[in-house]
């Protein structure tokens, strides 16, 4: 019905069937184009372990780009995602410092550290949330405050150094592999066996980076969240239209400032999970970025930012498309600052798309 | 061509706000006492504060530092006004003003390589760079107007390209290699006297060292003065200006009185991007190099400064002079703490917090008028 009705509109072939499904996956079918374009022009770009890479890299930005899906879904924004996460970083490594020195134990100082700073990091959400739904301000204006404010504590906490001296085990777990196979030799998990030597560490077939099913669990609960439950229904309400969900008596409100928190919440993870990747604390510097390629993954995934559309998966292959992108340039000897221009036109593309097809979910 | 993030149902659900209204309780003499005279007071009173607080604010010469490093501030929040009075927001100026920097070292470069005098070719270089400026606000405004691509990812789009571009031509390093003319220029004054009488224009008089002269209005502080003051004029007298503001308040109003919207908006993101590069020349000459996140960290201090201007998210109202007063309080606020010996840190918490006040307050006003 839809499929005739667009094909009435003399879109030709993007009205059929196959052009509409198409458009609806075109991200997808561009990183799996992206993907055969790059295995040619780029040596060993198609290799377990560049794509274990990518992948293991991209965790950040995962999580970044589903928090700022629920937030892109009620029709707002969240700018200070990228700040939050950084704040979170340093916030965690002052704390592991402080409490180091006090001599506590490496374990309870990780544990403790990051509790505390995942607990701490709903606070910028819920002063965002706060702001936009008790005071009417539209999200943009608020979460960029939002993003002055945490910016400048990260920069405090930090002087404006990386906060290195931290627990050597962190990056090691953030890090670490599930699998580690010798062909015909072994295999042994979460940690390679102590009698193999480092420096052979090269012949050991690494598999399955502990991120990726870190990722997976968090993103298919996110997505089961938004696509089974109340808070999910209530969520994808709110962004097609705030007032007849205000009339279906769904606690607009209260809701708005829920969807901050996990925002902000998301961004606090990340925030720790970086500083197991890296092993020290790290602000986030002004031309990082992050939210911009936060956003821009939902977009290109198929979100709208009026609102109403937009899924945790699909922001999860923008953010994909945007990675691959980046990495097959390199790897196809392309400098890396063309990302930057590509990523602008895949935005405009994105929009066009959603334009021509909006009645797509 | 409304702002992206507020579709027709919030505007309804705004209208049925109850937020404030408590506040509104409290009285009409504050409000319309302090009506739209916050934003003053407010300056007088952060002015009086670090006055007592940092040695050496009070005299004529931080006055003069404080007007010297915050020209760009000037520059982009007076792009960022004709944008957001529109309705729209354009979030390429800080790169924009980044890529104009290297543009006009990299041809002021080739012109002097070519063998012309420094100052034709500083000349030439500026011009043509104002030129090339003008295009990523033209793709912008073609983007909004013509495809009606949100203003948010219109601009957000060429945020990226215009990085992209200004790391390519630099290769990931700085632009340099201005003539030591443009750093005269860049960080010269107006006026100088010379203890006992002597005044000079534009050049530095000649005279004994450790005799202190008295430097009196730097150069780029007129250029950026002349500048707004044409664009205030622009904005709230010409016919240009008037259309801008129709389509703000009402974008379907302006289509039937006849508006040529398209054109019109076409115009607004050239006069951003126009006004950003113009940042980026004034740049290249305040610190003889060029960089593409020069003005990455300016955007939130140029949104911030039309936002405490009075200026709404949602188009129609905000004036230049109210904007440079919102500029002025983050300026000072930038001075201020740096000379109190407070870690520039500070600054991007309190301009945070003042641009939330400031919508808090803007809301607020609203409501009792």
């Amino acid at each position: 019905m839809n499929g005739e009705s667009a094909a009435k509109d003399g879109k030709g072939f993007l009205g059929t069937r196959t052009g509409r499904t198409l458009a609806a996956n075109w991200a997808a079918c561009f990183l799996v184009l992206m993907l055969i374009v790059f295995s040619i022009t780029g040596r060993n770009f198609l290799s377990i372990v560049n794509f274990q890479n990518v992948v293991h890299l991209q965790t950040v930005p995962f999580l970044l780009a589903a928090a700022e899906t629920f937030v892109i879904i009620t029709g707002g924004i969240d700018l200070s995602v990228g700040f939050v996460m950084g704040l979170a970083s340093v916030g965690a490594a002052k704390l592991m410092q402080i409490f180091l020195a006090a001599g506590m134990p490496i374990g309870w100082t990780i544990a403790s550290a990051v509790l505390i700073v995942l607990a701490g990091s709903v606070l910028p959400g819920l002063v965002s949330g706060l702001v936009i739904t008790r005071f009417k301000v539209p999200p943009f204006i608020a979460t960029m405050g939002m993003w002055g404010i945490t910016n400048g504590l990260a920069l405090k906490i930090s002087q404006g150094y990386p906060m290195a001296g931290l627990p050597d085990v962190l990056p090691s777990i953030g890090n670490s592999y599930l699998l580690y196979v010798h062909p015909g030799d072994f295999i042994s998990f979460f940690a390679k066996p102590v009698s193999f030597p480092d420096n052979r560490i090269r012949d050991l077939l690494r598999l399955v980076p502990i991120s990726l099913p870190f990722i997976i669990i968090v993103l298919a609960t996110l997505s089961f969240v938004l696509l089974r439950g109340r808070f999910g229904r209530h969520t994808y309400a709110i962004g097609g239209s705030m007032d007849a969900s205000l009339r279906s008596g769904i606690a607009v409100d209260a809701h708005l400032i829920k969807i901050y928190v996990l925002s902000s919440f998301l961004a606090g993870l990340a925030g720790v999970f970086n500083i197991f990747q890296t092993g020290i604390g790290n602000y986030t510097t002004f031309n990082a970025q992050y939210e911009f390629f936060a956003v821009a993954a939902v977009v290109v995934g198929g979100a709208s930012l009026a609102g109403g559309k937009g899924r945790i998966w699909s922001s999860a292959v923008g953010v994909l498309v945007l990675a691959f992108l980046e990495n097959g340039l390199a790897i196809s000897g392309v400098q890396p600052f063309y990302r930057y221009i590509a990523v602008g036109f895949l935005l405009v593309l994105a929009v066009v798309i959603d334009k021509l097809f909006p009645d797509i979910r | 061509m409304r702002h992206a993030n507020s579709p027709a149902p919030r505007a309804a659900y705004d209208g049925k706000a109850s937020g404030g209204n408590d506040l509104a309780a409290r009285g009409k003499g504050f409000a319309a006492f302090f009506g739209g005279r916050w934003v003053l007071i407010f300056l007088v009173l952060e002015t009086v504060y670090f006055c007592f607080r940092s040695e050496g604010f009070a005299n004529l010469n931080s006055l003069q530092i404080l007007l010297f490093y915050g020209v760009l501030v000037f520059l982009l929040a007076t792009a960022e006004l004709f944008v957001i009075v529109t309705g729209g927001i354009d979030l390429s100026v800080g790169y924009v003003l980044g890529f104009a920097s290297i543009v006009s070292i990299k041809i002021i470069e080739k012109l002097i390589a070519m063998g012309l005098d420094p100052g034709i070719a500083l000349l030439i270089g500026a011009a043509a760079t104002l030129v090339i400026g003008i295009l990523p606000g033209l793709v912008n405004g073609a983007l909004v107007a013509y495809l009606n691509v949100p203003p948010f990812i219109a601009t957000f789009s060429m945020l990226g390209v215009c990085h992209g571009i200004s790391e390519l031509i630099i290769n990931g390093v700085y632009a340099m290699g201005l003539p030591k003319l443009a750093s005269d220029i860049g960080s010269g004054h107006l006026l100088y006297i010379a203890p006992g009488g002597a005044a000079t224009l534009f050049q530095k008089p000649v005279v004994e060292r450790g005799v202190s002269v008295l430097e009196i209005v730097p150069n780029i502080v007129v250029v950026t003065a002349i500048v707004v003051g044409i664009f205030a004029f622009v904005l709230a007298r010409s016919r240009f200006g008037r259309h801008v503001y129709a389509i703000g308040g009402s974008m379907d109003a302006a289509l039937r009185a006849g508006i040529p919207v398209k054109r019109r908006i076409l115009g607004v993101y050239a006069t951003s991007s126009f006004l950003a590069s113009l940042g980026g020349i004034v740049y290249a000459f305040m610190y003889v190099s060029g960089k593409a996140d020069a003005g990455a960290s300016l955007l939130l201090d140029a949104i911030a400064a039309v936002v405490i201007g009075g200026a709404s998210m949602f188009g129609g109202s905000g004036t230049v002079g109210r904007t440079m007063l919102g500029a002025l309080i983050i300026a000072v606020l930038d001075l201020g703490l740096r000379m109190s010996g407070t870690p520039t840190f500070d600054k991007y918490i309190l301009v945070g917090v003042i641009l939330i006040i400031a919508v808090i307050m803007e809301r607020y006003m609203q409501e009792k008028a």
